[in-house]
């Protein structure tokens, strides 16, 4: 080896490497995103109903070249002890009276006026009213809520239970 | 001795930038998703209607109502986003003045209401008057739509 080719190989081998030891970040960031992944909620299968509310002051719309249509008004009354959910179904006028949601939506699909039933009573517009009392479960009114739009009906609304 | 061979075996080293670029990148997304679930997602249990005739929730334009249940069907509060408000005529009052600032600014916002299964209709109702009461004020057109949020046990099954 010449002297030349011995101090270029000092040199080479004397040339300090910096490296950073990325091992314990990485780690941590692992740790980190499995932390997050596991406990983000997506909210998975929420579904929503749409709901125009109607406008709950008396009079403050009236037009007074329309006919009021006369709601249907369904009304929710708990039967039983509250926590059971227990409601008992009734339909305001001469009508035979539900003993569940299935037969509450059964009713209303019978009764809607399309091309198949042209001898319906409600139009799909017709309005629908439902009504609990204060202390019916939320589940239980959206279940009254879900037989009205599952059975066709697109003006579905609250009345007031306070 | 040979310079090449005194210079050691040669280092195999896996380059790892690219792989802590994505982490970080994945990191900040669901730290940031987490943070939104958070507050408009309480977590409480939605009814879970047979055979629901339900649509998908909307995109964009939305505000959430929570409905905190207490104990026993009773309420918390009302809260949209991070404002909350009591269970008592002061506090409804001022929910629907919050709604009336949030429905002012964008005309299209839709209400997403969240309530528990078990709470009771009395405690819902000052909830519904209240974003009706404050469409009138911000003088939507006609009507204010909402949305009633629950849970379609297929949809959950089935996945996004």
């Amino acid at each position: 080896m010449t002297r030349h080719g011995a101090a270029l190989a000092i040199s080479r081998r004397a040339r300090p490497r910096l490296t950073l030891n990325l091992t314990p970040m990485i780690d941590v960031v692992f740790q980190l995103l499995i932390y997050f992944l596991v406990s983000t909620n997506f909210a998975l299968g929420e579904q929503v109903y749409r709901v125009d509310l109607p406008n709950r002051e008396e009079g403050a719309t009236a037009d007074p070249f329309t006919l009021d249509e006369e709601p249907l008004r369904i009304e929710l009354r708990p039967a039983g002890p509250v926590d059971s959910g227990l409601v008992g179904i009734r339909i305001e006028g001469p009508w035979p009276q539900p003993q569940d949601f299935e037969a509450l939506f059964e009713f209303l699909r019978d009764r809607r006026l399309d091309a198949d039933r042209p001898a319906g009573l409600f139009a799909p517009d017709h309005p629908i009213l439902i009504d609990p009392t204060g202390e019916v479960r939320w589940d239980r009114t959206v279940d009254a809520f879900n037989a009205a739009v599952r059975a066709g009906y697109t003006n579905v609304g609250f009345a007031g239970g306070s | 001795m040979s310079v090449v061979h005194e210079r050691g075996n040669a280092r195999i080293e896996a380059n790892l930038t690219p792989m802590i670029d994505m982490t970080f990148l994945l990191i900040v997304f669901f730290v940031l998703v987490s943070r939104i679930s958070e507050v408009e997602n309480v977590p409480m249990e939605l009814p879970r209607p047979e055979d629901p005739a339900t649509v998908p929730p909307p995109e964009e334009g939305r505000v959430v109502l929570n409905i905190l249940p207490g104990e026993g069907g009773s309420v918390e509060g009302y809260k949209v986003g991070a404002a909350q408000f009591a269970p008592t005529e002061d506090g409804v009052a001022a929910l629907e003045r919050h709604l009336v600032g949030l429905l002012s600014q964008n005309p299209d916002l839709d209400v997403n209401l969240r309530a528990d299964r078990a709470t009771a209709y009395a405690d819902v109702s000052p909830a519904l008057d209240a974003v009706a009461a404050a469409g009138r004020t911000a003088d939507r057109a006609e009507r204010t739509r909402i949305n009633l949020v629950v849970v379609d046990d297929e949809r959950r099954r089935r996945g996004p």
